[in-house]
C-alpha cells in the first residue's frame, strides 16, 4: 500500500514534468483549426506537419537553426583548445604558494559573473570591433563563457588520472606533450566528451547574449528566432512551437548520452555524482 | 614534475615562471578579454558619472524590481528545494523504474529556457491556454484567471514557470547527493535503534548538507540574474508586475541605450551574486 | 661506478626532504633504500628517475652526468607501488610500449613482448587489460615493462607492499633472482626491513633525509651504526637500555631466559608470550622497563611467572647516549 502510494506521487511529478512539454509537442503537429480547441484535445487529434514546413521552408528557423550549430560547434571547440591545456596545467604542475588554487579560484569566479553584469560593455566593446551580428562576434563571447566551466571540469578529470600512469610513460621515452597525447587523453576521453556536451548545450540554449549581440536574420540563433516571434503581435504558434521541438531535441539526446556527467556538470564538477 | 626547474645556467626571469604557467596562458588571456576588461569598461561606464548612483537610489522601478526579484529568488528557491528533496527522497525509495522516473523528471531542466517559456505561453493563455481550458472542463469558472496577464497573479505564474523548470536541478544534486551517503553511518543508526524520521534528521540531513548548501547557492546565484523565462513570459509586465533587476537592465541599456545607468544597476547585482558565489567556493572547497 | 650520487639536496619549501646524500652502486648491483615513511627515500628515486630535479648536488649514471636529462632520456626503468600500467591498452601494449616509443618495428616488438611475457608467465594474459588482473599479475606486467628495454639501472617503490603476504614473499624471491639474472644495477624503496635484508647486496638506512648507514644487510644487523638503524633493523626490534651514561642495546635473540635462579643473572617478571610456532617472543619486565626475548618453540610460561634474564656479553652494542652513535 505504501509502494503504490510512492508509486501514485511519483507518477505525478513525472507527469507534472512532462505535460507542458507534451502539450508543445501536441501544438506543433495539430491543425491550426485544432490547436485551442475547446475542450482542449490531448490525444485523438489529426496529426500534420505542415508547421514544420512552414516554419524551416517559408520561415526562417532553417537558417537560424543552421547559425545555432555553427555557433556551439565553434565555440565549443574553442574552449576547449584553450581550456584542457590549462586544466592540465593546474592539475599537473607544481606551483609555488598555490597558486594553481588561486587561478582556479579566480577562473571560476569568471563564471560566476552575472551576463547582465558584462553585456553593456561586451556590446559596445563588439560593436567597437565591428562584431555585431556576426557568429564570430558571438561565438568569442560564449568561449569566454564556457572556458571556466572546461577548466573546472576538466581539471577535475586529469585529477583523476593518477600521476604515476604518466611518469611511468615519461620513463619508458615520452615526452610531457607525448604522455599528455597519448596516455593521459585516452584516459579521460569520457571526461572530455562530457565537458563538450556541456559547453554545446549551453551554447544552444544560451538567450540572453545572442538576443542582444545578434538583432539580423542571417546572424539570428534558434531561440532567438522563436522569442522573436512570440513578442510579435501576431503569433503563428504552430511554426514557433515545431522550431521549439526542434529546438529541444539536440539538447535531449545529448544530455542522455551525457547522463553520467550530469550532476558533475550542473555542480561546476562539485558532486562527483 | 617539472624536471627542468634548475639549471646550471642562469635563465631569464620569466623563464623561472612555474612551467604549468604557460599551459594556463591562453586561458587566462581568454578571460581577462572577455571578463575583467569588460567589468573595468563597466566601472568606468558606471562611475564615470556618479549621478548615475544616486539616481539609482530614488528610481521607483529600480526598488520594484529589487524587491520582485528577491522575492522571487526566496520564494522559488525554497519551493524548489522542498520539493527537490522530497522528490529526491520519494524516488530513492523506489525498488523499481527509478531510472526511467529520473531522466523523466530531468526535462524540464534541460529545454532551452525560451522553449520552456513557450510551452508555458500555450499554458497560461486566459482565452486559449490549456490551464484554462481544462479547468472550464472540470466545471470552474476562469475568467478571473488571467495568470501572467494578471496584475496580482503575474509574478506568482512567472514563479510557478521556473518552479517546474529548476526542481529537476535540486532534484538531480540532491539524489547524487543522497547516493553518496555511505551505507554504514545509517545502518549503525538503524542498530542504535533510530525510526525513519530520527534516521533522517540524525544522519541523512547532516551528511547531505554540504550537497544542500552547494545546490542551493547555484540555484541562488541563477534566480537573482532570472532573465529568459520573464523575457518571454511577460516582458516584465503586466506594468511593473514581473519586472527584475535583470529586465530593467536590459530594457536601459538596450532599449533607451542609457549603458551608465544600466552598468551602475549591474553592479548592484554583482554585489548580490558575490555575496552567494563567495559562500559557494567556500563549498567546494571544503568538498 | 655505474650509479653515483654525489650530495644530493632536494628542499620543499623550507623541509628539507634529501638533505646531502652521496651514494654509490656496483655493477649488477641490488641497493635498498630503507627508512621509515617521510625519510626521503622516494624523493631520491624520483631524482635518479629525473622526475624530480635535486636543489644541488649530481647524478651520474654508466659514466654520464644526467643531473639535466630529462627522465625519458636516462635510459631508467621504473617500476611503481601502483604499478602504472596504462589502462587503456592491453598487457601486451603495456609491455611493449617503452620499444612502441623508440620506434621500433611492430614486428619485433611482438617478438620482444612475447619472449619477456613467457619469463614472467604473463603469456597467457597479453590480450586483457590490467582491470583484469590480479594484483601479483599487475606487478608481473609492470616488472615485464621495465625489464624488456634492458635499461641501465632499474628502480622499484615499493613495488610489494600491494600485495599480500603470502604473494609479496614468492615476488620477493623472482625479483632477486630476476636481478641476478640480468645484473643490472638496481635501487630498490621500501620500508619494510625483511624486503631490504633478503634482497639488498647494500642497504642504505635513510632517515630526515640523511643517510645513516650503508652497508651490507649483515653488516646493517651486526654493527648498526646509532641506535636509530639499530631498532629499525631486525624484528623483533633491538632492546636498549640506557646505563652508567651509555646506551646499550641487545638483540632479542641474544637474551637469555631461565625459570630458576642462576648465578649473574637478573630477575623479572613474564609480561606476556607471543607464540610463532617455530618460536617465541617473550616480553619481559622488571618494574620499570620492558624487555623483548626471543625463546625456544617450548618456551611456556604464564604472565606474571617469575623468570631469570643475562645478555650474552660478546653480542652486546654499545652507543654513545648523547650521539646515539656506535661506539
Amino acid at each position: 500500500m505504501k509502494t503504490a502510494l510512492r508509486y501514485i506521487a511519483a507518477s505525478i511529478a513525472l507527469l507534472a514534468a512532462l505535460a507542458p512539454v507534451y502539450w508543445l509537442i501536441t501544438i506543433s503537429l495539430k491543425r491550426e483549426v485544432d490547436q485551442f480547441a475547446y475542450p482542449p484535445q490531448w490525444i485523438g487529434f489529426a496529426a500534420t506537419l505542415e508547421h514544420y514546413r512552414d516554419a524551416f521552408s517559408n520561415a526562417s528557423f532553417g537558417t537560424y537553426f543552421g547559425n545555432s550549430v555553427l555557433l556551439a560547434a565553434l565555440s565549443t571547440l574553442a574552449a576547449l583548445a584553450a581550456g584542457v591545456p590549462a586544466a592540465y596545467g593546474l592539475s599537473r604542475f607544481e606551483w609555488a604558494r598555490s597558486w594553481d588554487l588561486k587561478i582556479g579560484d579566480w577562473i571560476l569566479s569568471t563564471r560566476m559573473l552575472p551576463p547582465i553584469v558584462t553585456i553593456v560593455p561586451l556590446f559596445l566593446m563588439l560593436r567597437q570591433a565591428h562584431l555585431l551580428n556576426s557568429l564570430i562576434g558571438l561565438a568569442i563571447v560564449y568561449t569566454g563563457f564556457n572556458l571556466p566551466f572546461v577548466v573546472w571540469m576538466m581539471r577535475g578529470f586529469f585529477d583523476e588520472v593518477p600521476r604515476e600512469v604518466e611518469e611511468a610513460a615519461m620513463l619508458d621515452g615520452e615526452t610531457r606533450g607525448g604522455a599528455l597525447l597519448r596516455i593521459v587523453l585516452p584516459l579521460v576521453k569520457p571526461g572530455l566528451a562530457a565537458t563538450a556536451v556541456f559547453c554545446l548545450v549551453v551554447a544552444w540554449n544560451e538567450f540572453l547574449f545572442a538576443l542582444i549581440l545578434t538583432q539580423t536574420d542571417s546572424a539570428m540563433t534558434l531561440p532567438v528566432g522563436i522569442a522573436s516571434r512570440v513578442t510579435q503581435y501576431e503569433i503563428k504558434w504552430g511554426a514557433m512551437s515545431a522550431a521549439g521541438v526542434v529546438a529541444m531535441l539536440p539538447v535531449l539526446v545529448f544530455a542522455s548520452a551525457a547522463q553520467k556527467y550530469l550532476v558533475r556538470g550542473l555542480s561546476l564538477g562539485a558532486v562527483k555524482g | 614534475m617539472n624536471t627542468r626547474v634548475t639549471s646550471e645556467k642562469p635563465r631569464h626571469s620569466w623563464r623561472r615562471l612555474p612551467q604549468g604557467f604557460w599551459w594556463t596562458l591562453p586561458s587566462i588571456v581568454v578571460l581577462i578579454a572577455l571578463s575583467i576588461y569588460p567589468m573595468i569598461y563597466s566601472v568606468r561606464l558606471a562611475f564615470g558619472d556618479l549621478g548615475n548612483f544616486t539616481r539609482l537610489i530614488s528610481d521607483r522601478t529600480f526598488g520594484i524590481a529589487t524587491v520582485q526579484t528577491i522575492v522571487l529568488t526566496a520564494v522559488a528557491l525554497a519551493a524548489e528545494f522542498v520539493l527537490g528533496l522530497a522528490l529526491a527522497l520519494l524516488v530513492d525509495s523506489l525498488s523499481r523504474a527509478k531510472s526511467i522516473f529520473r531522466a523523466g523528471l530531468l526535462v524540464p531542466m534541460l529545454l532551452p529556457p525560451v522553449v520552456a517559456a513557450v510551452a508555458w505561453r500555450l499554458i497560461y493563455n486566459p482565452q486559449f491556454g490549456v490551464l484554462n481550458g481544462t479547468l472550464r472542463q472540470l466545471g470552474v469558472n476562469t475568467s478571473a484567471l488571467t495568470w501572467t496577464n494578471g496584475h496580482n497573479s503575474a509574478l506568482l505564474s512567472v514563479i510557478v514557470v521556473d518552479i517546474w523548470e529548476w526542481t529537476p536541478f535540486l532534484f538531480l544534486l540532491l539524489s547524487a547527493g543522497l547516493q553518496a551517503i555511505p551505507p554504514d553511518p545509517i545502518e549503525a543508526a538503524r542498530i542504535d535503534g533510530a525510526g525513519p524520521w530520527r534516521l533522517f534528521r540524525d544522519v541523512t540531513l547532516p551528511l547531505l548538507k554540504p550537497t544542500i548548501l552547494l545546490a542551493l547557492l547555484l540555484r541562488a546565484m541563477d534566480l537573482v540574474r532570472i532573465f529568459d523565462q520573464i523575457f518571454i513570459l511577460t516582458q516584465g509586465g503586466p506594468g511593473t508586475a514581473t519586472e527584475t533587476v535583470s529586465l530593467y537592465i536590459y530594457r536601459t541599456a538596450f532599449r533607451f541605450s542609457n549603458f551608465g545607468y544600466a552598468a551602475a544597476m549591474s553592479f548592484v547585482l554583482l554585489a548580490a551574486t558575490m555575496l552567494f558565489s563567495r559562500g559557494l567556493m567556500r563549498v567546494m572547497r571544503a568538498r | 661506478m655505474p650509479l653515483e650520487l654525489t650530495s644530493i639536496t632536494k628542499r620543499f619549501g623550507s623541509r628539507e626532504a634529501v638533505s646531502g646524500v652521496s651514494l654509490t652502486a656496483g655493477d649488477g648491483e641490488f641497493i635498498v633504500l630503507l627508512g621509515p615513511s617521510g625519510c626521503g627515500k622516494s624523493t631520491l628515486l624520483r631524482m635518479i628517475a629525473g622526475l624530480e630535479a635535486p636543489d644541488s648536488g649530481s647524478i651520474r649514471l654508466a659514466g654520464r652526468d644526467i643531473t639535466q636529462v630529462e627522465a625519458r632520456d636516462r635510459d631508467i626503468a621504473m617500476v611503481f607501488q601502483s604499478y602504472a600500467l596504462y589502462p587503456h591498452m592491453t598487457i601486451a601494449q603495456n609491455i611493449g610500449y617503452p620499444l612502441r616509443v623508440r620506434k621500433q618495428p611492430a614486428a619485433q616488438i611482438a617478438e620482444e613482448v612475447r619472449k619477456v611475457a613467457a619469463r614472467l608467465g604473463l603469456s597467457a594474459l597479453l590480450d586483457n587489460r590490467p582491470r583484469q588482473l590480479s594484483g601479483g599479475e599487475r606487478q608481473r606486467v609492470a616488472l615485464a615493462r621495465a625489464i624488456i628495454r634492458r635499461p641501465k639501472a632499474f628502480l622499484m617503490d615499493e613495488p610489494l607492499s600491494n600485495l599480500d603476504a603470502r604473494l609479496r614473499v614468492e615476488m620477493r624471491a623472482e625479483l632477486k633472482h630476476l636481478q641476478h639474472e640480468l645484473r643490472t644495477v638496481t635501487v630498490y624503496v621500501t620500508h619494510d626491513q625483511a624486503e631490504a635484508m633478503t634482497l639488498a647486496h647494500r642497504i642504505a638506512v635513510m632517515r630526515d633525509g640523511k643517510i645513516q648507514q650503508y652497508d651490507t644487510p649483515s653488516c646493517v644487523y651486526h654493527q648498526p651504526a646509532n641506535t636509530f638503524v639499530a631498532q629499525f633493523v631486525g624484528s623483533p626490534s633491538m632492546n636498549l637500555v640506557e646505563k652508567s651514561g651509555e646506551i646499550l642495546g641487545i638483540r632479542p635473540e641474544d637474551v637469555e631466559l631461565s625459570l630458576v635462579d642462576q648465578p649473574g643473572w637478573s630477575p623479572a617478571r613474564v609480561y606476556v608470550t607471543e607464540e610463532m610456532g617455530n618460536e617465541t617472543i617473550v616480553v619481559l619486565s622488571d618494574g620499570s622497563a620492558q624487555l623483548t626475548a626471543r625463546a625456544p618453540a617450548g618456551f611456556r610460561a604464564e604472565s606474571d611467572t617469575p623468570v631469570w634474564f643475562r645478555f650474552r656479553p660478546e653480542k652486546l652494542h654499545r652507543f654513545d647516549a648523547a650521539s646515539k652513535i656506535r661506539k
